[in-house]
């Protein structure tokens, strides 16, 4: 056996160990920049690189080998190629060449009887024409739009997926499938009614928005369903619209379809990740209820309070603020590392993560000292 | 198939089941075959469609 398959299958068996709640033999690791954060690393232009993505592979290279992570530090949904052969309007590329999410409409509130009737006929003939420019007029013209943006969305994702393998092969990284979905609430947030509208909504019109949540449900379901449901991998939830809610709207509306989604990819036995966004110290009683080994990175909050609560029955992550990678010194940043494997590491079930992505990077800040100081201060001081 | 397509309710999506039915020229066909890949391409197109959502 090499020495990089050796490595994957350690790093492999102290994720199914942290997945299962056992304690791990160190605390497993994953760097929170991004691949827009590696590209401005590497030095090279954001925008072009995306569009062509022939010049990742040397990117992602420098990238693995100069940051410790147990996990492949990359990966995107957010490739602009099938977004611009489509006239996306909810995901553009800006300027700068980040792709960005403008607050968008795509169902009119009149229309929560048609969505809660079949809420994908709704999506393909409503939601989908009104966001998406070229998904809009004669059959033909739409046919041959989805069609492009249908096969360049499959060549940049195969071609990022053999930049991945190339990656796990050379560097041993953990090798974990992920699924995405969202809670239904969030779903009918984003992209449908917008912030803006579902916060009127919950006031308006609550009985529709629980049974469109109701109705969509089986769809989140479906979206997070990995081909082989398994321990070493995860679906990935982010979470959104739980902290802007009165605690009636989110016990009424928000939480009994998000719980089954869970509950079913748990039956499944599928893992979950939970992007706890923002703060949700006041419904840490409702994420306890969840299925045992529930992943919860938390963005803001009490982790002393997390721990307590949650750590005897789910896996806690996140909390380290990435704001101090750019704004503190070396020492303060990993002062802050040994504090949070302090409070969180004690009994397993703790995986390092930070509070939120890093994206952005300004090439004279002190972000990418900071950055490999704390990762080799988890990794040398994480063994169990 | 990812499950939960017994509760899609869409003419936008087709179980494998519902395909055959609406095609009897496969019939003596080697179902066991095309089956798995008419499912795949189905969940691939729905993969695709929801994440013009998320």
């Amino acid at each position: 056996m090499t020495d990089v398959v050796a490595l994957t299958n350690e790093r492999n068996q102290m994720f199914r160990d942290l997945f299962s709640g056992k304690t791990p033999k160190r605390v497993p690791i994953s760097n929170p920049a991004t691949q827009d954060f590696a590209i401005q690393y590497a030095g090279l232009d954001l925008a072009e690189c995306q569009w062509d993505l022939t010049k990742l592979e040397p990117v992602y290279d420098k990238f693995c080998q100069d940051f410790i992570t147990d996990t492949y530090p990359g990966g995107s949904i957010r490739i602009p190629s099938h977004y611009q052969l489509l006239g996306s309007t909810p995901i553009i590329m800006s300027s700068s060449g980040f792709m960005q999410h403008p607050e968008v409409v795509g169902l009119l509130a009149e229309e929560y009887d048609q969505f809660i009737a079949s809420p994908y006929d709704c999506i393909i003939e409503t939601i989908l024409p009104r966001l998406y420019t070229e998904l809009n007029g004669e059959p033909g013209k739409v046919a041959m739009a989805l069609a492009k943006a249908m096969r360049v969305h499959s060549d940049d994702m195969a071609y990022l997926g053999t930049i991945r393998a190339k990656m796990n092969a050379k560097y041993g990284f953990a090798t974990m499938g992920a699924a995405l979905t969202e809670a239904p609430f969030d779903f009918m947030a984003d992209f449908l009614r917008s912030f803006k509208g579902i916060s009127g909504d919950v006031r308006r019109y609550p009985d529709k928005v629980s049974a469109a949540c109701e109705a969509v449900l089986p769809l989140m379901v479906k979206k997070g369903t990995l081909p082989n449901p398994s321990m070493l991998g995860y679906t990935f939830i982010p979470l959104h619209m739980a902290p802007y809610l009165r605690d009636k709207d989110f016990a009424a509306l928000y939480w009994p379809t998000f719980k089954k989604l869970i509950e079913t990819l748990a039956e499944m036995g599928q893992t979950v990740q939970l992007f706890v966004e923002n703060d949700w110290m006041r419904y840490l009683d409702y994420l306890y209820e969840l299925p045992e080994n529930t992943i919860m990175r938390f963005e803001y909050g009490d982790p002393k309070l997390v721990k307590e609560k949650l750590g005897k029955k789910h896996i806690v992550s996140g909390f380290y603020p990435i704001t101090l990678l750019q704004t503190g010194t070396k020492q303060q940043c990993v002062d802050k590392a040994k504090e949070l494997l302090d409070i969180l590491a004690p009994g397993g079930r703790y995986w390092w993560q930070a509070d939120k992505s890093i994206i952005n990077l300004e090439a004279s800040g002190p972000v990418v000292e900071n950055l490999r100081a704390v990762l080799e201060y988890v990794h040398e001081n994480g063994t169990y | 198939m990812l499950g939960g397509e017994d509760k899609m309710d869409s003419k936008y999506y087709e179980t494998w089941e519902e395909y055959l039915a609406q095609h009897p020229e496969l019939e003596g066909k080697p179902t066991q075959a095309i089956a798995p890949k008419i499912e795949r391409y189905e969940d691939l197109m729905f993969t695709f469609i929801m994440d013009l959502l998320l």
